[in-house]
Protein backbone atom coordinates (compact mmCIF):
# COMPACT_ATOMS: atom_id res chain seq x y z
CA UNK A 1 0.00 0.00 0.00
CA UNK A 2 0.99 3.38 -0.33
CA UNK A 3 0.88 6.05 2.21
CA UNK A 4 -1.37 9.17 1.71
CA UNK A 5 0.96 11.14 4.31
CA UNK A 6 3.32 9.54 6.40
CA UNK A 7 4.34 12.15 9.74
CA UNK A 8 7.83 11.66 11.82
CA UNK A 9 9.06 12.84 15.06
CA UNK A 10 6.37 16.03 14.73
CA UNK A 11 6.92 18.90 16.99
CA UNK A 12 5.05 21.64 17.99
CA UNK A 13 5.22 24.54 20.84
CA UNK A 14 3.05 27.02 21.44
CA UNK A 15 5.50 29.30 23.64
CA UNK A 16 6.76 27.55 25.87
CA UNK A 17 4.17 24.64 25.93
CA UNK A 18 4.84 21.80 24.11
CA UNK A 19 1.39 20.52 22.16
CA UNK A 20 2.98 17.94 19.84
CA UNK A 21 6.23 16.12 20.38
CA UNK A 22 7.88 13.15 18.94
CA UNK A 23 4.82 12.25 16.99
CA UNK A 24 4.74 9.50 14.05
CA UNK A 25 1.85 8.70 11.98
CA UNK A 26 1.34 6.90 8.80
CA UNK A 27 -2.12 7.23 6.79
CA UNK A 28 -2.27 5.01 3.73
CA UNK A 29 -4.38 5.39 0.84
CA UNK A 30 -7.99 4.78 1.50
CA UNK A 31 -7.99 4.87 5.14
CA UNK A 32 -9.71 5.97 7.37
CA UNK A 33 -8.41 6.80 9.92
CA UNK A 34 -9.94 8.36 13.61
CA UNK A 35 -8.29 10.50 15.86
CA UNK A 36 -9.91 10.84 19.83
CA UNK A 37 -8.06 12.44 22.45
CA UNK A 38 -9.73 15.18 25.24
CA UNK A 39 -9.47 18.67 24.33
CA UNK A 40 -6.08 19.85 24.50
CA UNK A 41 -4.22 16.98 23.81
CA UNK A 42 -3.20 18.34 20.20
CA UNK A 43 -5.15 16.91 17.67
CA UNK A 44 -6.52 19.71 16.27
CA UNK A 45 -3.15 21.30 16.02
CA UNK A 46 -1.88 17.67 14.54
CA UNK A 47 -4.44 18.55 11.72
CA UNK A 48 -4.09 21.95 11.24
CA UNK A 49 -0.34 21.20 10.49
CA UNK A 50 -1.03 18.66 8.19
CA UNK A 51 -3.44 21.41 6.46
CA UNK A 52 -0.47 23.51 6.03
CA UNK A 53 -2.88 26.16 8.13
CA UNK A 54 -0.28 26.41 10.95
CA UNK A 55 3.73 26.20 10.96
CA UNK A 56 5.70 23.17 12.78
CA UNK A 57 8.89 23.46 14.90
CA UNK A 58 10.40 20.10 13.94
CA UNK A 59 9.87 16.59 12.56
CA UNK A 60 8.76 16.36 8.38
CA UNK A 61 5.54 15.51 7.07
CA UNK A 62 5.27 13.75 3.96
CA UNK A 63 2.24 13.97 1.78
CA UNK A 64 0.40 16.00 -1.00
CA UNK A 65 0.78 19.69 -0.93
CA UNK A 66 -2.67 20.46 -0.12
CA UNK A 67 -4.87 18.19 0.86
CA UNK A 68 -8.64 18.80 0.88
CA UNK A 69 -9.60 19.72 4.74
CA UNK A 70 -13.56 20.18 5.88
CA UNK A 71 -13.81 22.21 9.37
CA UNK A 72 -16.38 21.99 11.87
CA UNK A 73 -18.46 24.81 10.49
CA UNK A 74 -19.27 24.40 7.07
CA UNK A 75 -17.48 27.77 6.10
CA UNK A 76 -19.33 28.56 2.44
CA UNK A 77 -19.07 31.91 0.93
CA UNK A 78 -22.34 33.36 1.60
CA UNK A 79 -22.11 35.75 -1.83
CA UNK A 80 -21.48 32.65 -4.11
CA UNK A 81 -24.12 30.36 -5.10
CA UNK A 82 -23.24 26.62 -4.34
CA UNK A 83 -20.84 25.34 -7.59
CA UNK A 84 -18.85 28.68 -7.00
CA UNK A 85 -18.49 27.22 -3.57
CA UNK A 86 -17.45 23.83 -4.41
CA UNK A 87 -15.48 24.57 -7.95
CA UNK A 88 -13.38 27.32 -5.69
CA UNK A 89 -9.73 27.70 -6.55
CA UNK A 90 -10.04 25.39 -9.36
CA UNK A 91 -9.79 27.48 -12.76
CA UNK A 92 -10.33 24.79 -15.38
CA UNK A 93 -13.06 25.31 -17.45
CA UNK A 94 -14.12 22.02 -16.62
CA UNK A 95 -14.99 23.72 -13.08
CA UNK A 96 -18.68 24.19 -12.74
CA UNK A 97 -19.35 20.37 -14.26
CA UNK A 98 -17.05 18.97 -11.82
CA UNK A 99 -18.93 21.33 -9.18
CA UNK A 100 -22.26 20.12 -10.04
CA UNK A 101 -21.25 16.25 -10.19
CA UNK A 102 -19.86 16.72 -6.71
CA UNK A 103 -22.53 18.38 -5.79
CA UNK A 104 -25.15 15.18 -7.31
CA UNK A 105 -22.52 12.92 -5.36
CA UNK A 106 -23.59 14.31 -2.14
CA UNK A 107 -27.38 14.08 -2.91
CA UNK A 108 -27.42 18.03 -4.07
CA UNK A 109 -28.04 17.68 -7.82
CA UNK A 110 -29.98 21.09 -9.47
CA UNK A 111 -29.00 22.90 -6.28
CA UNK A 112 -25.74 24.53 -7.87
CA UNK A 113 -27.41 28.34 -8.62
CA UNK A 114 -28.81 28.22 -5.08
CA UNK A 115 -27.39 30.33 -2.48
CA UNK A 116 -25.87 28.87 0.96
CA UNK A 117 -28.34 30.57 3.11
CA UNK A 118 -31.32 28.25 1.36
CA UNK A 119 -29.49 25.30 3.06
CA UNK A 120 -29.74 23.46 6.32
CA UNK A 121 -26.62 22.87 8.58
CA UNK A 122 -26.01 19.34 7.52
CA UNK A 123 -26.87 20.24 3.41
CA UNK A 124 -24.06 23.17 3.82
CA UNK A 125 -21.86 20.23 5.53
CA UNK A 126 -22.31 18.25 2.48
CA UNK A 127 -21.35 21.34 0.24
CA UNK A 128 -18.32 21.40 2.22
CA UNK A 129 -17.87 17.57 2.03
CA UNK A 130 -18.30 18.23 -2.21
CA UNK A 131 -15.66 21.09 -1.99
CA UNK A 132 -13.44 18.64 -0.32
CA UNK A 133 -14.01 15.74 -2.65
CA UNK A 134 -14.09 17.55 -5.72
CA UNK A 135 -10.49 18.09 -5.82
CA UNK A 136 -9.54 14.11 -5.39
CA UNK A 137 -7.64 14.75 -2.93
CA UNK A 138 -4.70 12.04 -1.63
CA UNK A 139 -5.79 13.25 1.78
CA UNK A 140 -8.74 14.04 3.70
CA UNK A 141 -8.41 15.84 6.68
CA UNK A 142 -12.22 16.19 8.77
CA UNK A 143 -12.12 18.26 11.81
CA UNK A 144 -15.15 17.37 13.92
CA UNK A 145 -17.16 18.16 10.99
CA UNK A 146 -20.24 16.68 12.29
CA UNK A 147 -20.41 17.77 15.62
CA UNK A 148 -22.85 20.55 15.02
CA UNK A 149 -25.55 18.17 13.65
CA UNK A 150 -28.24 16.49 15.05
CA UNK A 151 -28.25 12.81 15.75
CA UNK A 152 -30.24 11.96 12.81
CA UNK A 153 -28.20 14.03 10.49
CA UNK A 154 -24.80 13.06 11.62
CA UNK A 155 -26.21 9.32 11.33
CA UNK A 156 -26.93 9.58 7.71
CA UNK A 157 -23.61 12.32 7.35
CA UNK A 158 -21.48 8.46 8.36
CA UNK A 159 -23.10 6.38 6.05
CA UNK A 160 -22.51 8.99 3.48
CA UNK A 161 -18.87 10.00 4.40
CA UNK A 162 -18.05 6.28 4.27
CA UNK A 163 -19.36 5.47 0.81
CA UNK A 164 -17.63 8.47 -0.61
CA UNK A 165 -14.55 7.73 1.09
CA UNK A 166 -14.92 4.23 -0.36
CA UNK A 167 -15.34 5.64 -3.86
CA UNK A 168 -12.56 8.32 -3.98
CA UNK A 169 -10.00 6.47 -1.79
CA UNK A 170 -8.47 9.05 0.05
CA UNK A 171 -6.60 9.00 2.97
CA UNK A 172 -8.50 10.20 5.57
CA UNK A 173 -7.88 11.55 9.11
CA UNK A 174 -11.42 12.73 11.41
CA UNK A 175 -10.49 14.39 14.21
CA UNK A 176 -13.68 13.68 16.70
CA UNK A 177 -14.48 13.66 20.33
CA UNK A 178 -17.27 11.32 19.55
CA UNK A 179 -16.09 7.64 20.36
CA UNK A 180 -19.23 6.06 18.86
CA UNK A 181 -18.63 8.01 15.07
CA UNK A 182 -15.01 6.87 15.16
CA UNK A 183 -16.34 3.10 15.97
CA UNK A 184 -19.18 3.74 13.15
CA UNK A 185 -16.89 4.89 10.26
CA UNK A 186 -13.02 4.17 10.84
CA UNK A 187 -10.45 1.72 9.85
CA UNK A 188 -8.37 2.77 12.62
CA UNK A 189 -8.82 4.26 15.66
CA UNK A 190 -6.12 6.55 17.37
CA UNK A 191 -6.22 8.00 20.75
CA UNK A 192 -4.03 10.94 21.26
CA UNK A 193 -2.46 11.71 24.64
CA UNK A 194 -0.03 14.81 25.71
CA UNK A 195 1.06 15.45 22.25
CA UNK A 196 1.86 11.89 21.21
CA UNK A 197 -0.34 8.87 19.59
CA UNK A 198 -0.64 6.78 22.80
CA UNK A 199 -2.93 4.03 21.85
CA UNK A 200 -4.40 1.95 18.20
CA UNK A 201 -6.87 0.44 17.50
CA UNK A 202 -7.76 -2.34 14.16
CA UNK A 203 -11.54 -0.99 14.43
CA UNK A 204 -12.59 -4.64 12.46
CA UNK A 205 -10.41 -7.12 15.06
CA UNK A 206 -11.73 -5.51 17.73
CA UNK A 207 -15.50 -5.53 16.69
CA UNK A 208 -15.66 -8.81 15.67
CA UNK A 209 -17.27 -9.71 18.89
CA UNK A 210 -19.45 -6.26 18.85
CA UNK A 211 -18.36 -3.44 19.33
CA UNK A 212 -19.24 -2.66 22.98
CA UNK A 213 -15.73 -4.12 24.27
CA UNK A 214 -13.95 -1.25 22.39
CA UNK A 215 -16.14 0.78 23.25
CA UNK A 216 -15.24 0.57 26.50
CA UNK A 217 -11.73 0.70 26.15
CA UNK A 218 -11.67 3.99 24.34
CA UNK A 219 -13.84 5.67 26.79
CA UNK A 220 -11.13 4.07 29.35
CA UNK A 221 -8.31 5.66 27.37
CA UNK A 222 -10.17 8.78 27.43
CA UNK A 223 -10.68 8.56 31.36
CA UNK A 224 -14.10 7.92 31.40
CA UNK A 225 -15.23 5.29 33.13
CA UNK A 226 -18.57 3.76 32.95
CA UNK A 227 -20.24 3.00 36.31
CA UNK A 228 -21.44 -0.61 35.76
CA UNK A 229 -18.00 -1.97 34.34
CA UNK A 230 -16.47 -0.06 37.66
CA UNK A 231 -18.70 -2.15 39.47
CA UNK B 1 -45.71 53.93 -11.77
CA UNK B 2 -44.45 50.87 -14.00
CA UNK B 3 -43.64 48.76 -10.71
CA UNK B 4 -44.11 45.14 -10.47
CA UNK B 5 -46.65 45.31 -7.31
CA UNK B 6 -47.78 41.25 -7.01
CA UNK B 7 -44.02 40.99 -5.54
CA UNK B 8 -44.38 42.88 -3.07
CA UNK B 9 -48.27 42.48 -2.10
CA UNK B 10 -47.06 39.56 0.70
CA UNK B 11 -44.49 42.29 2.42
CA UNK B 12 -46.35 45.43 2.25
CA UNK B 13 -49.13 44.07 4.94
CA UNK B 14 -47.67 42.90 7.85
CA UNK B 15 -49.81 40.10 9.33
CA UNK B 16 -50.27 41.73 12.69
CA UNK B 17 -51.92 44.98 11.52
CA UNK B 18 -54.27 42.37 9.00
CA UNK B 19 -55.20 40.91 11.78
CA UNK B 20 -56.21 43.97 13.71
CA UNK B 21 -58.03 45.21 10.74
CA UNK B 22 -59.86 41.97 9.93
CA UNK B 23 -60.98 41.94 13.64
CA UNK B 24 -62.71 45.13 13.41
CA UNK B 25 -64.26 44.01 10.09
CA UNK B 26 -63.86 46.31 7.03
CA UNK B 27 -61.50 44.72 4.54
CA UNK B 28 -57.91 43.99 4.18
CA UNK B 29 -55.55 46.73 1.58
CA UNK B 30 -54.43 45.33 -1.51
CA UNK B 31 -50.49 46.96 -2.19
CA UNK B 32 -51.62 48.95 -4.73
CA UNK B 33 -54.32 50.60 -2.31
CA UNK B 34 -51.61 51.30 0.07
CA UNK B 35 -48.64 53.11 -2.30
CA UNK B 36 -51.88 55.22 -3.88
CA UNK B 37 -52.61 56.26 0.02
CA UNK B 38 -49.09 56.50 0.57
CA UNK B 39 -48.95 59.33 -2.39
CA UNK B 40 -52.40 60.99 -0.49
CA UNK B 41 -50.69 62.85 1.98
CA UNK B 42 -47.87 64.41 0.14
CA UNK B 43 -50.53 65.17 -2.77
CA UNK B 44 -52.95 67.02 -0.13
CA UNK B 45 -50.35 68.86 1.41
CA UNK B 46 -49.22 70.57 -1.98
CA UNK B 47 -52.96 71.52 -2.66
CA UNK B 48 -53.02 73.16 0.65
CA UNK B 49 -50.37 74.79 -0.24
CA UNK B 50 -51.55 76.14 -3.48
CA UNK B 51 -54.58 76.86 -1.70
CA UNK B 52 -52.91 79.28 0.86
CA UNK B 53 -51.02 80.94 -1.70
CA UNK B 54 -54.14 81.81 -3.78
CA UNK B 55 -56.48 83.00 -1.52
CA UNK B 56 -55.21 82.97 1.73
CA UNK B 57 -53.22 85.85 0.59
CA UNK B 58 -49.52 84.44 1.10
CA UNK B 59 -47.11 87.36 -0.55
CA UNK B 60 -45.64 84.94 -3.88
CA UNK B 61 -42.64 86.41 -2.28
CA UNK B 62 -42.31 85.08 0.75
CA UNK B 63 -43.36 81.69 -0.67
CA UNK B 64 -44.53 81.26 -4.65
CA UNK B 65 -47.47 78.51 -5.24
CA UNK B 66 -46.77 74.92 -6.40
CA UNK B 67 -48.19 76.17 -9.68
CA UNK B 68 -45.57 79.08 -9.88
CA UNK B 69 -43.04 77.12 -9.22
CA UNK B 70 -43.82 74.30 -12.18
CA UNK B 71 -44.72 77.51 -14.43
CA UNK B 72 -41.20 78.62 -13.88
CA UNK B 73 -39.86 75.39 -14.05
CA UNK B 74 -41.46 75.30 -17.54
CA UNK B 75 -40.24 78.29 -18.60
CA UNK B 76 -36.74 76.99 -17.89
CA UNK B 77 -37.10 73.72 -19.54
CA UNK B 78 -38.48 75.38 -22.74
CA UNK B 79 -35.58 77.82 -23.08
CA UNK B 80 -33.33 75.32 -22.18
CA UNK B 81 -31.11 76.89 -19.87
CA UNK B 82 -32.50 74.24 -16.66
CA UNK B 83 -30.64 71.38 -18.81
CA UNK B 84 -27.73 73.66 -19.03
CA UNK B 85 -27.49 74.31 -15.18
CA UNK B 86 -28.60 70.94 -14.27
CA UNK B 87 -26.23 69.40 -16.79
CA UNK B 88 -23.20 71.60 -14.96
CA UNK B 89 -24.15 70.66 -11.57
CA UNK B 90 -24.43 66.78 -12.00
CA UNK B 91 -21.26 66.85 -14.28
CA UNK B 92 -19.18 68.03 -11.09
CA UNK B 93 -20.78 66.07 -8.45
CA UNK B 94 -19.90 63.01 -10.93
CA UNK B 95 -16.89 64.06 -11.44
CA UNK B 96 -16.06 64.89 -7.68
CA UNK B 97 -17.41 61.55 -6.58
CA UNK B 98 -15.53 59.27 -9.14
CA UNK B 99 -12.22 61.20 -8.08
CA UNK B 100 -12.53 61.23 -4.42
CA UNK B 101 -14.60 57.86 -4.32
CA UNK B 102 -11.79 56.29 -6.55
CA UNK B 103 -8.76 57.72 -4.16
CA UNK B 104 -10.89 56.67 -1.47
CA UNK B 105 -11.53 53.38 -2.10
CA UNK B 106 -7.42 52.90 -3.52
CA UNK B 107 -6.32 54.07 0.12
CA UNK B 108 -8.91 52.02 1.47
CA UNK B 109 -7.71 48.81 -0.32
CA UNK B 110 -4.21 49.27 0.43
CA UNK B 111 -4.50 50.13 4.04
CA UNK B 112 -7.04 47.40 4.55
CA UNK B 113 -4.61 45.16 3.27
CA UNK B 114 -1.69 46.12 4.67
CA UNK B 115 -0.80 46.57 8.16
CA UNK B 116 2.44 48.59 7.22
CA UNK B 117 0.26 51.16 4.85
CA UNK B 118 -2.26 51.62 7.91
CA UNK B 119 1.14 52.16 10.18
CA UNK B 120 1.93 54.82 7.16
CA UNK B 121 -0.90 56.10 5.85
CA UNK B 122 -4.05 55.63 8.40
CA UNK B 123 -2.87 58.75 11.04
CA UNK B 124 -2.57 61.13 8.37
CA UNK B 125 -5.76 60.25 6.54
CA UNK B 126 -7.88 60.71 10.17
CA UNK B 127 -6.09 63.81 10.57
CA UNK B 128 -7.22 65.35 7.75
CA UNK B 129 -10.55 63.46 8.12
CA UNK B 130 -11.00 65.69 11.04
CA UNK B 131 -11.15 69.08 9.34
CA UNK B 132 -14.89 69.70 8.66
CA UNK B 133 -14.07 70.15 4.88
CA UNK B 134 -16.47 73.04 4.58
CA UNK B 135 -14.09 74.68 6.48
CA UNK B 136 -11.28 74.38 4.24
CA UNK B 137 -13.67 76.42 1.48
CA UNK B 138 -11.68 79.50 1.65
CA UNK B 139 -8.64 77.94 1.16
CA UNK B 140 -10.12 76.34 -1.77
CA UNK B 141 -10.73 79.69 -3.39
CA UNK B 142 -7.40 80.74 -3.11
CA UNK B 143 -5.71 77.29 -4.19
CA UNK B 144 -8.17 77.18 -6.97
CA UNK B 145 -9.51 80.31 -7.76
CA UNK B 146 -13.55 80.11 -8.31
CA UNK B 147 -13.30 77.62 -11.67
CA UNK B 148 -14.50 74.03 -12.03
CA UNK B 149 -11.59 72.68 -10.02
CA UNK B 150 -12.29 74.08 -6.67
CA UNK B 151 -15.80 72.84 -6.76
CA UNK B 152 -14.63 69.23 -7.80
CA UNK B 153 -11.73 69.42 -5.48
CA UNK B 154 -14.61 70.00 -2.37
CA UNK B 155 -16.59 67.52 -3.47
CA UNK B 156 -14.24 64.73 -3.81
CA UNK B 157 -12.61 65.48 -0.34
CA UNK B 158 -16.10 64.78 0.85
CA UNK B 159 -16.70 61.80 -0.99
CA UNK B 160 -12.99 60.23 0.12
CA UNK B 161 -13.16 59.79 3.69
CA UNK B 162 -16.92 57.63 3.92
CA UNK B 163 -15.45 55.39 1.39
CA UNK B 164 -12.14 54.99 2.39
CA UNK B 165 -13.51 54.32 5.75
CA UNK B 166 -15.82 51.73 4.87
CA UNK B 167 -13.40 50.51 2.71
CA UNK B 168 -11.15 49.44 5.28
CA UNK B 169 -13.34 48.31 7.78
CA UNK B 170 -14.92 46.21 5.29
CA UNK B 171 -11.53 44.58 4.20
CA UNK B 172 -10.72 43.77 8.08
CA UNK B 173 -14.13 42.53 8.80
CA UNK B 174 -13.48 39.89 6.08
CA UNK B 175 -13.99 37.11 8.32
CA UNK B 176 -10.70 34.88 9.07
CA UNK B 177 -12.23 31.56 9.10
CA UNK B 178 -13.08 32.34 5.29
CA UNK B 179 -9.27 33.31 4.45
CA UNK B 180 -8.32 29.64 5.96
CA UNK B 181 -10.64 27.49 3.03
CA UNK B 182 -9.13 30.15 0.47
CA UNK B 183 -5.74 28.66 1.53
CA UNK B 184 -6.75 25.05 1.55
CA UNK B 185 -8.15 25.58 -1.88
CA UNK B 186 -5.61 26.63 -2.97
CA UNK B 187 -6.98 30.01 -4.22
CA UNK B 188 -4.63 32.16 -6.11
CA UNK B 189 -3.68 35.56 -4.47
CA UNK B 190 -6.09 37.17 -7.12
CA UNK B 191 -8.67 34.93 -6.76
CA UNK B 192 -8.51 35.50 -2.61
CA UNK B 193 -9.19 39.34 -3.29
CA UNK B 194 -12.10 39.07 -6.10
CA UNK B 195 -13.77 36.18 -4.60
CA UNK B 196 -13.41 36.74 -0.42
CA UNK B 197 -12.36 39.77 0.48
CA UNK B 198 -14.16 42.30 -1.76
CA UNK B 199 -17.05 40.61 -1.69
CA UNK B 200 -16.88 40.31 1.79
CA UNK B 201 -16.10 44.03 2.37
CA UNK B 202 -19.22 45.13 -0.12
CA UNK B 203 -21.51 45.58 2.63
CA UNK B 204 -19.74 48.05 4.29
CA UNK B 205 -18.11 49.39 0.93
CA UNK B 206 -21.82 50.27 -0.04
CA UNK B 207 -22.96 51.86 2.79
CA UNK B 208 -19.99 54.12 2.50
CA UNK B 209 -21.18 55.17 -1.06
CA UNK B 210 -24.49 55.99 0.06
CA UNK B 211 -23.14 58.08 2.97
CA UNK B 212 -20.89 59.46 0.31
CA UNK B 213 -23.51 60.51 -2.64
CA UNK B 214 -25.36 62.69 0.30
CA UNK B 215 -22.08 64.53 1.32
CA UNK B 216 -21.48 65.02 -2.34
CA UNK B 217 -24.89 66.97 -2.68
CA UNK B 218 -23.65 68.76 0.83
CA UNK B 219 -20.52 69.74 -0.90
CA UNK B 220 -22.13 71.01 -4.16
CA UNK B 221 -24.59 72.94 -2.37
CA UNK B 222 -22.08 74.92 -0.69
CA UNK B 223 -19.17 74.76 -3.29
CA UNK B 224 -21.62 76.25 -6.29
CA UNK B 225 -22.76 78.97 -4.17
CA UNK B 226 -19.20 80.61 -4.98
CA UNK B 227 -18.81 82.75 -7.48
CA UNK B 228 -20.39 80.61 -10.42
CA UNK B 229 -22.01 81.27 -13.93
CA UNK B 230 -23.54 77.96 -14.22
CA UNK B 231 -25.23 75.42 -12.02
CA UNK B 232 -28.29 74.64 -9.77
CA UNK B 233 -26.48 76.76 -7.34
CA UNK B 234 -25.76 79.24 -9.42
CA UNK B 235 -29.76 79.66 -10.44
CA UNK B 236 -30.49 79.69 -6.57
CA UNK B 237 -27.70 82.68 -5.85
CA UNK B 238 -28.75 84.58 -9.08
CA UNK B 239 -32.48 83.99 -8.14
CA UNK B 240 -31.60 85.80 -4.41
CA UNK B 241 -30.38 88.56 -6.11
CA UNK B 242 -33.56 89.36 -8.15
CA UNK B 243 -36.13 87.66 -5.63
CA UNK B 244 -36.91 85.40 -7.64
CA UNK B 245 -38.52 83.32 -5.11
CA UNK B 246 -40.12 80.72 -7.43
CA UNK B 247 -36.70 79.92 -8.97
CA UNK B 248 -35.18 79.08 -5.24
CA UNK B 249 -37.54 76.85 -4.52
CA UNK B 250 -37.26 75.21 -7.80
CA UNK B 251 -33.59 74.75 -6.57
CA UNK B 252 -34.57 73.72 -3.55
CA UNK B 253 -37.04 71.03 -5.42
CA UNK B 254 -34.61 69.85 -8.08
CA UNK B 255 -31.88 69.04 -4.90
CA UNK B 256 -34.33 67.20 -3.63
CA UNK B 257 -35.21 65.21 -6.36
CA UNK B 258 -31.78 64.10 -7.13
CA UNK B 259 -30.72 63.04 -3.27
CA UNK B 260 -33.79 61.08 -3.92
CA UNK B 261 -33.00 59.69 -7.17
CA UNK B 262 -28.97 58.70 -5.75
CA UNK B 263 -30.29 57.08 -2.63
CA UNK B 264 -32.62 55.18 -5.10
CA UNK B 265 -29.17 54.24 -7.19
CA UNK B 266 -27.27 53.20 -3.96
CA UNK B 267 -30.75 51.28 -2.99
CA UNK B 268 -30.59 49.53 -6.94
CA UNK B 269 -26.44 48.64 -6.07
CA UNK B 270 -27.07 47.47 -3.00
CA UNK B 271 -29.78 44.72 -4.40
CA UNK B 272 -27.76 43.92 -7.23
CA UNK B 273 -24.55 43.77 -5.35
CA UNK B 274 -26.06 42.13 -2.31
CA UNK B 275 -28.30 39.74 -3.79
CA UNK B 276 -26.74 36.94 -1.68
CA UNK B 277 -27.24 38.89 1.72
CA UNK B 278 -29.96 37.87 3.97
CA UNK B 279 -30.69 41.44 4.33
CA UNK B 280 -31.13 42.42 0.86
CA UNK B 281 -32.38 39.73 -0.49
CA UNK B 282 -36.34 40.98 -0.75
CA UNK B 283 -37.38 43.95 -2.04
CA UNK B 284 -37.56 45.85 1.43
CA UNK B 285 -39.02 49.37 1.61
CA UNK B 286 -37.05 51.37 4.80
Amino acid sequence: MSAAVTVRALRRRYGERVVIEGLDLRIETGEFVAMLGESGCGKTTLLRALAGLDPVDGGRIDGPAQPAVVFQEHRLLPWAPLWQNVALGIETPEAKPQAVAALREVGLAGRENDWPRNLSGGQSQRVALARALVREPRLLLLDEPFAALDALTRIKMHALIKDLVARHRPGVLLVTHDVDEAIAIADRILVMRAGRIAASYDVAAETEAGSDRLRGKLLGELGVTLHDRAA
Amino acid sequence: MAIDLSTRAPRTVPSGYRAGHLARGPRSWSARELLVLSWLAPLLFALAWEAVCRFGGMNEQVMPAPSAVLATAWTLVKDGSLFVHLGYSLLRAATGFLIGGGIGFGLGLIVGFSRLAEALLDRSIQMIRAIPFLALLPLVIVWFGVDEAGKIFLVSLGVLFPIYINTVLGIRQVDPKLLEVAKVTGLSLRGRITKIILPGAMPSILTGVRYALAVAWLALVIAETIATTKGIGFLAMDAREFLQTNVIVLTIVIYAAIGVIADGIARALERRLLAWHPNYAREERR
